[in-house]
């Protein structure tokens, strides 16, 4: 039974072109089944987050994303009044008789409460998934007030009371590590640690994503893509970068790498000045490591596109 | 970062355990050894709590037990909780596993590999320069209540002297110094502040509530103020031979440090760099010297300060240094290694961190003047250069550091200073 459940969910995410091993798979099994938070953390752009889009479509319900930054606080995340509207309602309500304590409690009343993304997830009527995008960027302070809501499903709104999830969402959380996470955010849930993919793994992730980049290029970009995270970088490019870099070549109608179109397109895969810079001095090495620099003298003879 | 397959290899053939056990046996085998594995892996240093435990042992009860894969994958989920804790479940899965699978008379393979997990030996020789430091730890609590039952407080004698001046018995003294010192620059880093001008923006939940109070007209405004940052502080420490000295209390200050305040990334360099923050995290302070004189193998050997600092630029600077991170390093200079290296690593980390503090304790001599080679690559990209050979220049570094915490710009404090 657990064995179809697997598969099931492994075709899922096959379906939503996600290229899943099998400890993504048995992560993600795991924390669904047992409604355990998921802690997933790895090298920017290996698809972190994809796994919480993923995991809402294969569950068919929807994704709350709370993106972390520093300075992000318990209202932020939580939820804020709606100022505005409570002004604009005392306004109008200047010259009743009404008490105090009975204005008060009208302004305060759920029509006036905006809800952001955790008490979204924790009022939503079907079990959402919750993604807490990048936790590491917020503060210490705030990933213990998140610790509570994870384990009490629970939040106290002073004026309305208590909120209770009748049904927990499903939660991914993923991090940098630009700050380690604190012991007690780990022990609470699972964990999953996703690395660069390896070559295979990064080009069927390409041929599913950009079904019309030409196939030998696809595998040569990868090989490429594998090469250059050995290098000393500032910012070592993700899947994503590769993808961006695929459907710019599928666009410009490529059907291998070429050194001048390299070099026009470095910026799409890599981020930093320095980083640029330091590979376009050695690309000549890469791309003869690759075995590029043949390959393209004879295309230059034979070329059918040269013509185009 | 993924083991290869070969490890997981587990209860070694599905149809021999599907003749041997019904379902429920074989998980009730299953989950006893889950159990003793746990514990093995808290032996090997890993923090697995008993949730997780529960966690590991509902997670046998979804998955297909005869699945070798599913079982690995599902226990590395549910009791490894980060890199560290990923490498020790690696390394002992099989192990474990592989033992369990032998005593159950299941066919096995390799002969080499049979050890008993439950005999752990550690036969690396302990370092016999840290036998000393560790006597005097053991016996610490004993000699204190000595000293105190004597009454005697060398507190003014010893702050001024230098730790290498220290005779054993004043070792307990300085060690609780050390403590409070640590302590005191942890509670000033955390206590948050509050200035009561007002401005910033604006407060609406609070102008609300008070605007209510006068019949909802808007009178006062209420305003918010950005919580201050709290500094990070990256530790990086000698430990080579010729900081033998200074290194084993500046451990010990870090230690102090790190047990109340958290933001704290500690690294031990010598000939490489090793971090060395989980150690002095989980531990206690004997357990912590003991645990690093083992993991860090040049531990009191040469010094290369810029390999050392090169791989912290290439591993960590990125996740770890921030507009909001000081960099304290602790080290006297003494260089053997790639001078060119340290210069642009040392530029890195400045151009990435809030601050480079580095506490040299040769500074403690008045005649000493930073004229190394390293530290002349070094010093373009120091903001403080300070002693740190003695209990009143500890002192004056929490001071520093303090003012570094309120965002004053400090000056390179080039005049070594020794005494008050």
């Amino acid at each position: 039974m657990q064995q179809e459940q697997l598969q099931r969910l492994q075709q899922l995410l096959g379906e939503q072109d996600y290229i899943a091993d099998r400890s993504i798979v048995m992560s993600v099994y795991l924390a669904m089944t047992l409604r355990k938070p998921l802690l997933i953390e790895g090298p920017a752009g290996v698809g972190k987050t994809e796994i919480a889009k993923v995991m809402a479509r294969a569950l068919d319900t929807d994704l709350i994303r709370l993106q972390c930054y520093e300075g992000l606080d318990a209202n932020m995340a939580l939820y804020e009044w709606n100022y505005q509207r409570q002004l604009l309602h005392l306004k109008l309500d200047e010259n009743s008789t009404r008490s105090l304590e009975d204005r008060e409690a009208s302004i305060f009343g759920e029509q006036f409460l905006l809800k952001r993304p955790l008490l979204q997830a924790l009022t939503h009527p079907k079990a959402p998934v919750l993604l807490i995008d990048e936790l590491d960027r917020a503060d210490e302070e705030f990933e213990a007030f998140l610790l509570e809501i994870l384990s009490e499903w629970q939040i106290t709104i002073p004026e309305i009371g208590s909120i209770r999830a009748e049904e927990p969402p499903y939660v991914i959380l993923t991090g940098n590590r630009t700050r380690e996470l604190s012991d007690a955010v780990r022990r609470r849930c699972f964990y999953l640690w996703i690395d660069y993919p390896p070559y295979e793994k990064e080009l069927s992730i390409v041929r599913n994503k950009v079904p019309d980049v030409d196939a030998e290029l696809a595998g040569q970009m990868c090989r490429f893509m594998e090469l250059v995270r050995q290098q000393k970088l500032e910012k070592i490019p993700g899947v994503a970068e590769t993808l961006d870099w695929a459907r710019a070549l599928a666009a410009l109608h490529q059907d291998h790498l070429e050194p001048s179109m390299v070099e026009e397109t470095l910026g799409l895969i890599f981020k930093d000045r320095n980083d640029v810079r330091l590979v376009r001095e050695s690309l000549t090495d890469f791309l003869g490591r690759l075995g590029i620099q043949a390959k393209e003298m004879k295309t230059a003879e034979e070329s059918p596109t040269a013509a185009n | 970062m993924l083991p290869d397959s070969s490890l997981i290899e587990i209860p070694s053939s599905k149809r021999k355990s599907e003749t041997r056990f019904d379902d429920l046996a074989l998980r009730r085998e299953f989950s006893a050894n889950v159990v003793g594995f746990c514990r093995w892996l808290r032996q090997q240093g890993s923090n697995v709590s008993a949730p997780e435990q529960m966690d590991a042992l509902k997670a046998l009860d979804a998955i297909d037990l005869l699945e070798e894969e599913d079982f690995y994958w599902s226990l590395r989920t549910t009791l490894a909780k980060s890199n560290r804790e990923q490498e020790i479940f690696d390394e002992h899965f099989r192990r474990f596993w592989y033992v369990w699978d032998k005593a159950d008379q299941l066919s096995f393979r390799d002969e080499e590999e049979t050890e008993a997990p439950t005999v752990i030996i550690d036969d690396r020789p302990r370092k016999q320069k840290y036998l000393t430091i560790n006597d005097w730890l053991n016996n610490a609590d004993q000699a204190s209540e000595e000293q105190e039952a004597a009454g005697y407080s060398p507190f003014e004698v010893v702050t001024e002297r230098d730790f290498s001046d220290f005779f054993a018995q004043d070792l307990d003294e300085v060690a609780r110094l050390i403590n409070e010192i640590g302590k005191s620059l942890a509670v000033r880093f955390s206590r948050r502040t509050k200035a009561s001008r007002q401005r910033g923006p604006l407060d609406l939940r609070r102008t609300m509530r008070s605007s209510l109070r006068r019949g909802g007209e808007l009178l006062d405004l209420a305003h918010r103020e950005r919580k201050r940052q709290k500094l990070k502080l990256v530790l990086l420490c000698d430990v080579s031979k010729s900081m033998d000295l200074y290194s084993r209390f500046l451990i010990q200050f870090l230690y102090a440090f790190q047990s109340v305040y958290r933001r704290i990334e500690t690294f031990v360099f010598s000939t490489s760099l090793h971090r060395v923050t989980e150690i002095l995290q989980t531990e206690d302070l004997e357990e912590a010297l003991n645990l690093m004189s083992v993991t860090v193998p040049d531990w009191s050997g040469g010094t290369k300060i810029g390999e050392s600092f090169g791989e912290f630029v290439e591993q960590y600077a990125l996740s770890l240094l921030n507009p909001g991170t000081v960099v304290l390093i602790i080290s006297d200079g003494w260089d053997t290694g790639d001078v060119d290296l340290l210069g642009e690593s040392m530029r890195i980390m400045k151009s990435r961190s809030r601050s480079v503090i580095w506490l040299n304790p040769l500074m403690g001599n008045p005649d000493y003047r930073p004229s190394t080679q390293g530290m002349q690559a070094a010093l373009p990209y120091i903001d403080i250069l300070a002693s740190a050979h003695n209990l009143s220049s500890l002192r004056r570094l929490v001071r520093q550091l303090a003012k570094v915490q309120r965002g004053r710009q400090l000056r390179i404090d080039m005049t070594p200073r020794y005494g008050t």
